[in-house]
């Protein structure tokens, strides 16, 4: 069913500078992610896994091809309407978790839904529900700094959740945790997954946090490979 | 001066030998340095432009200085030429010379002397006298003229007399005068034209040129009439009598005056030798007049440089900014520098390296560039006096000069103050653990033990700052020092408490009382008295204590601060994240916000307070235009009494339409012995007369006011009492206690009731008089008394006068009617408006180079804030890219980065502009009608000033902001430095 596919891309590519200089991040891709899915990205580094992710969450531009999301072609928005967009269809998780070290990690959460218009004490109590799920309710007022690791991605996660967008982009999520963290996040992608059915979408070396997942797209030189 | 220089220049060569050897022996330290200046080049240039201010400040103050300085030293050559010595006795004023006669024969006594001696070059016999001069053929008269006799073989040592079409002539011939360009132009003067001199006696001559205002033509200042020995003793009726007589060094303009302390010698012995006849003596004219004149210029720049500190200042907290935010931004790499063996001396010498290759570039361009501010400042100067002194302009403007000592002295100021500034943050900036700086992770909060280091620190400033003030809290001393005690008490203080309480409330309090402290008039004289003495960087020191306290109370209050305006902003729409993420930085990182915050809040208290204090003075002065005159136009004074005043008035047919009121005042000067002044108090008396017509009795239709009267009587009534009662007298504003204006003065006051006896110095006639009133006027000082009253102390003439110009009429015109008609009595005008006008506007313009020359101090503030704003596109570049992926536009990203530095920027102005009213208002309403005027907000000025400050730090900002908003967020979300 075509309202299953929450994510598709058709003839998508990325092509870095011209001629001898030329690279290829994307070659012509074809990927469509269905709803509640939780699909891996792997492949060696500079196999154009993170521009996959940055050119279908339209963080990057496309070269040419066509990438749409919940049927919207987001590459045809401008500036203004692509962040609206964002704001209100899709979360992200990065390896370095990006939290602004300023606010403390509710204010983090709640910024999203502040973004995207949601009224402050709305923002707040769902921030902190968000947080009390990921069970981090006696750490919402601590500031990134003052926080794990593991802390830290999950209140990165928290932030990406709380708008309930229709996809969640993670890059990396566990590349900077050590083992015990990355199992703990892994676990907790699939069951936020499975509980909510969320999709998501997660760029990753890591085979065991590919495993966790429903399907792996494998990629090399732009392209996507058989797995 | 070529010693100073010598011995600036061996400073700064053994300073950069010092630092050479240092580099020599740190050769990693000094590569990684210089390897750091290269790095960026826009940040080099950055960098380098904070770190100019001070030096431009100090550059600047110095050429003012030098030209300042041109200029006078020009003028004072100009208005005694070759005349290096003088000799004369003006001990004794004769008639309307200023000098007293003395025989011929004793200038040739004195003249058969100075043959003899090499150093001497000739000497000249001169009469100097004073008196009115009416051109017959222009019709013109002018009292008020300088006559001087000289003959005509005088030119051999004194130099010749240059005609306007540049032909020239050793002197005046018989029957003939020379007319200075001044003098020329005030009567409308030709050559060939008829003219009448009147002094002793009425001399007509002819005009036989008009002559330059330079050397010889403008000797004494001008508006003079040269003529024959002979001719000037007629003109004074002293026949073989001269009063003044001009030496001449040998060698050339300038050098003569190389030789006065030798010839002084030299003529003093002559003197004594010849028994000092008539009283004579010897003056070092020109040597007085030049020291005079640097000096004045020296007082000048000190004021420019004084005002300036406040920006130095701020240029100094700039580079402990930009360090500090260097040292931020290299953490990472100093973590590791550290890691791999370099100790934390390696650190500071790389730092120290680093900013003293900045610091030697700046203090180049800050130099030059205070070269250019001096050229353009006196540019501007040039065209705001062009109106009223083209001559001044023009020598102003061609006296430009910078001297090499000024120069290097900058240099080294500004060299030295950014290296030492650089030496002491990079010892701090250096201190940091190894595995934070690599992990970046941010510092602890500061240990309790900090906290006590800080308590210990805190005692030793109250113990200080305690000496200090008890030492100098009485007697009559800069009431600086008791500023600094206290503030120093205070900020101990503050410091001791802040290890048992929260440092909000601590630093909160200190910032408050040292707001009070510094800016309350009534404080000062509660703790400290009235009899301090106090200068412009008592100002400064005040300035800095407001401005420290307004930083305190922003730094430890600004989470307060922040919480308040989102409330203001709401809690719904799209601009709730913009203001969160906008004002979350300045809140979490106060200390780097407070040194922009502090910047601008003391750059803009200079600007305000100056404005404020022109303003004041301004409208003080524009108001009592109505006050000074008493409701009359001109305060008329005579050489020669005038009859009937009002008769002569009524009589002629051109003033009676033109004078509506004609006032016949005795005036005459009076020797006064208030209580408690060591010595006579030389004033002036006016006894206005009653007149028949009851519709000009000055003494029932006059408007001067009273600031107060004995009992609180009315004007009226103090007024009729005046006129009844020749024991009372009412004073200038001067003589009420506490006046301190700018015009008095060392002053003695009266109390009201008080008795002053009074004494006319010619014929010793005594009588005390009873004050019952301070007038609201400052013009015509002294007493005011009846005519009987003045009277009795021998004074009847009738040589002062009011006049009112009636409605319609042309006040030029009346003027020139009335000198003319009163030409005989040799009247001068003095129009009440006019003056006061003219003191307005060289205030306003004097008020308006200090606000443009303060106003660079902006440059430091706003170069912090592009510094500031660079660093931070930078180091928020993944924050950026988050903030773009969750759904900031492009608008939102800027509007945050606008808001943060706009809050900053704002808050800065808004307590500057705050505190430098509140301190002015103090000062006014502390002093009323004294020095500082009336207090008035000068919307205008602090409107255009805060919109260039706020516009100019915008423009500075934009292009991080616009590089922050259009970052692509998928490059920046992974950004690594």
């Amino acid at each position: 069913m075509a309202s299953d596919v929450v994510v598709a891309g058709e003839d998508v590519w990325k092509v870095y500078g011209a001629g001898e200089t030329e690279v290829r991040a994307l070659a012509g891709l074809n990927v469509a992610i269905r709803r509640g899915e939780i699909v891996a990205v792997m492949g060696p580094s500079g196999s154009g896994k993170t521009t996959f992710l940055n050119c279908f969450s339209g963080l990057d531009d496309i070269t040419r091809g066509k990438v749409t999301l919940d049927g919207v072609d987001i590459h045809h928005l401008p500036d203004r309407k692509k962040s609206e967009f964002r704001a209100r269809k899709m979360g992200f998780v990065f390896q370095s978790y990006n939290l602004l070290p300023v606010f403390s990690a509710v204010e983090n959460v709640e910024l999203p839904l502040l973004i995207s218009g949601v009224a402050a004490p709305e923002a707040r109590e769902r921030a902190r529900a968000v947080l009390g799920e990921l069970g981090l309710a006696d750490r919402e007022h601590h500031r990134p700094s003052e926080l794990s690791g593991g802390q830290q991605q999950r209140v990165s996660l928290a932030r990406a959740l709380v708008a309930r967008p229709s996809i969640v982009w993670a890059d990396e999520p566990t590349g900077n945790l050590d083992e015990e963290g990355a199992t703990q996040v892994t676990a907790l992608l699939r069951s936020l997954n499975r509980e909510y059915h969320q999709t998501m979408v997660v760029v990753t070396h890591d085979a065991s946090v590919a495993a966790a997942c429903d399907r792996t797209l494998k990629m090399h030189d732009g392209r996507l490979v058989p797995s | 001066m070529a010693s100073d220089a010598l011995l600036l220049g061996l400073f700064l060569v053994v300073l950069l030998v010092l630092v050479a050897a240092l580099a020599l022996g740190h050769r990693v330290a000094f590569r990684i340095a210089a390897r750091n200046v290269r790095r960026g080049k826009w940040r080099t240039v950055l960098i380098v432009f904070g770190l100019l201010v001070g030096t431009a400040i100090i550059s600047g103050s110095f050429v003012i200085q030098d030209t300042v300085a041109a200029v006078d030293v020009h003028f004072t050559y100009q208005a005694y030429g070759f005349t290096d010595e003088a000799i004369y006795n003006d001990s004794v004023a004769q008639g309307s010379a200023p000098y007293a006669f003395f025989p011929s024969s004793v200038f040739s006594a004195i003249a058969n002397r100075t043959a003899t001696e090499s150093l001497i070059a000739g000497t000249t016999p001169e009469l100097v006298d004073s008196g009115s001069v009416y051109d017959r053929t222009s019709g013109v008269p002018e009292a008020g003229v300088t006559v001087i006799g000289v003959n005509a073989s005088a030119g051999a040592v004194l130099g010749d007399f240059t005609y306007d079409n540049g032909t020239t002539t050793p002197g005046p011939l018989p029957g003939e005068v020379l007319l200075d360009d001044t003098l020329a132009g005030n009567l409308g003067a030709s050559t060939g034209d008829e003219v009448v001199l009147y002094g002793a006696t009425a001399v007509p001559l002819v005009v036989q040129g008009i002559v330059r205002d330079d050397t010889r033509g403008g000797f004494l200042g001008g508006n003079t009439a040269f003529v024959t020995l002979p001719t000037s003793q007629a003109f004074a009726n002293e026949t073989g009598h001269l009063n003044f007589v001009a030496v001449t060094n040998v060698g050339s303009l300038t050098a003569g005056v190389a030789h006065t302390g030798a010839v002084m010698s030299f003529l003093n012995t002559t003197l004594d030798d010849l028994g000092r006849p008539a009283g004579l003596q010897a003056v070092a004219l020109l040597q007085n007049n030049l020291n005079a004149a640097i000096s004045s210029a020296a007082t000048t720049a000190t004021l420019f440089l004084v005002l300036g500190l406040f920006s130095i200042l701020a240029g100094t907290l700039l580079i402990v900014g930009i360090f500090v935010t260097l040292a931020e931004e290299r953490k990472g790499e100093m973590g590791m520098l550290r890691a791999v063996g370099l100790n934390r001396r390696g650190l500071v010498y790389i730092f120290f390296f680093e900013g003293t290759i900045y610091a030697a570039l700046a203090a180049l361009a800050g130099t030059a560039l205070g070269v250019v501010i001096g050229y353009v400042l006196l540019l501007v100067d040039t065209r705001l006096f062009a109106a009223q002194s083209a001559q001044v302009s023009a020598a102003l403007f061609a006296s430009f000069t910078v001297s090499g000592v000024s120069l290097l002295t900058a240099y080294v100021l500004g060299f030295l103050l950014a290296v030492v500034t650089i030496a002491a943050t990079s010892a701090r900036v250096s201190r940091l653990n190894i595995v934070r700086a690599i992990r970046s992770i941010p510092e602890p909060p500061p240990a309790r033990r900090v906290y006590t280091y800080l308590a210990y620190l805190g005692a030793l400033l109250v113990a200080l700052g305690g000496l200090l003030f008890a030492a100098t809290r009485s007697g009559t001393g800069d009431i600086s020092y008791p500023l600094i005690g206290l503030a120093f008490v205070i900020v101990g203080g503050a410091l001791v408490a802040a290890r048992f309480v929260r440092d909000r409330y601590a630093f909160s309090a200190a910032g408050i009382l040292l707001i009070a402290w510094g800016g309350t008039v009534d404080i000062h004289r509660a703790l400290l008295g009235s009899s301090h003495t106090g200068t412009i960087f008592a100002v400064f020191v005040e300035g800095i204590e407001m401005v420290l306290g307004g930083v305190l109370l922003f730094v430890f209050n600004s989470d307060l601060l922040v919480a308040g305006i989102s409330r203001l902003v709401g809690r719904h729409g799209r601009a709730v994240p913009v203001v969160r993420i906008g004002l979350s930085y300045p809140r979490r990182r106060p200390m780097r916000s407070a040194v922009n915050f502090t910047v601008f809040a003391m750059v803009i208290f200079t600007v305000v307070l100056i404005a404020a204090y022109g303003n004041g003075v301004s409208t003080s002065v524009a108001r009592s235009v109505t006050a000074e005159s008493g409701g009359y136009t001109f305060f008329g004074y005579s050489t020669g009494s005038i009859p009937d005043l009002a008769g002569d008035v009524a009589n002629n047919s051109t003033l009676a339409s033109q004078i509506s009121v004609a006032v016949p005042v005795t005036y005459g000067t009076v020797a006064s012995a208030p209580s408690g002044w060591p010595s006579p108090f030389y004033d002036a008396i006016y006894a206005p007369a009653v007149g028949a017509d009851p519709a000009e009795n000055f003494y029932t239709t006059n408007s001067y006011n009273f600031t107060a009267t004995w009992h609180g009587l009315s004007a009226a009534a103090v007024w009729a009492e005046v006129a009844s009662n020749d024991s009372v007298a009412v004073v200038d504003g001067n003589w009420a206690p506490g006046s301190s204006t700018i015009l008095s003065g060392a002053h003695p006051t009266v109390a009201l009731g008080g008795t002053v006896p009074l004494e006319n110095p010619a014929t010793h006639a005594r009588s005390n008089v009873t004050v019952i009133g301070y007038m609201d006027q400052e013009f015509l000082t002294g007493f005011w008394v009846s005519p009987s009253a003045a009277a009795a102390l021998g004074y009847s003439n009738f040589q002062g006068s009011l006049f009112k110009v009636a409605a319609g009429a042309s006040t030029s015109d009346a003027a020139v009617d009335l000198k003319r008609a009163f030409f005989p009595y040799g009247l001068q005008l003095y129009n009440f408006a006019e003056i006061l006008q003219q003191s307005v506007q060289s205030l306003e313009s004097a008020i308006g180079l200090l606000e443009i020359f303060v106003s660079l101090g902006l440059a430091v503030g706003i170069a912090g804030m592009g510094i500031v704003a660079l660093r931070a596109v930078t180091e928020r570049r993944t924050q950026i890219g988050m903030l773009r992926a969750e759904g900031f536009t492009r608008g939102m990203i800027l509007g945050s980065f606008l808001l943060e530095y706009s809050y900053v920027t704002l808050f800065g102005i808004a307590v500057g502009t705050g505190l430098a009213l509140w301190l002015y208002y103090n000062a006014t309403t502390g002093n009323p009608g004294g020095q500082f005027g009336t207090f008035a907000v000068p919307v205008a000025t602090i409107a255009t000033t805060v919109l260039v400050a706020y516009l100019l730090t915008l423009a500075a900002i934009a292009g991080p902001s616009w590089k922050a908003a259009t970052l692509p967020p998928a490059e920046a979300v992974r950004y690594t430095e």
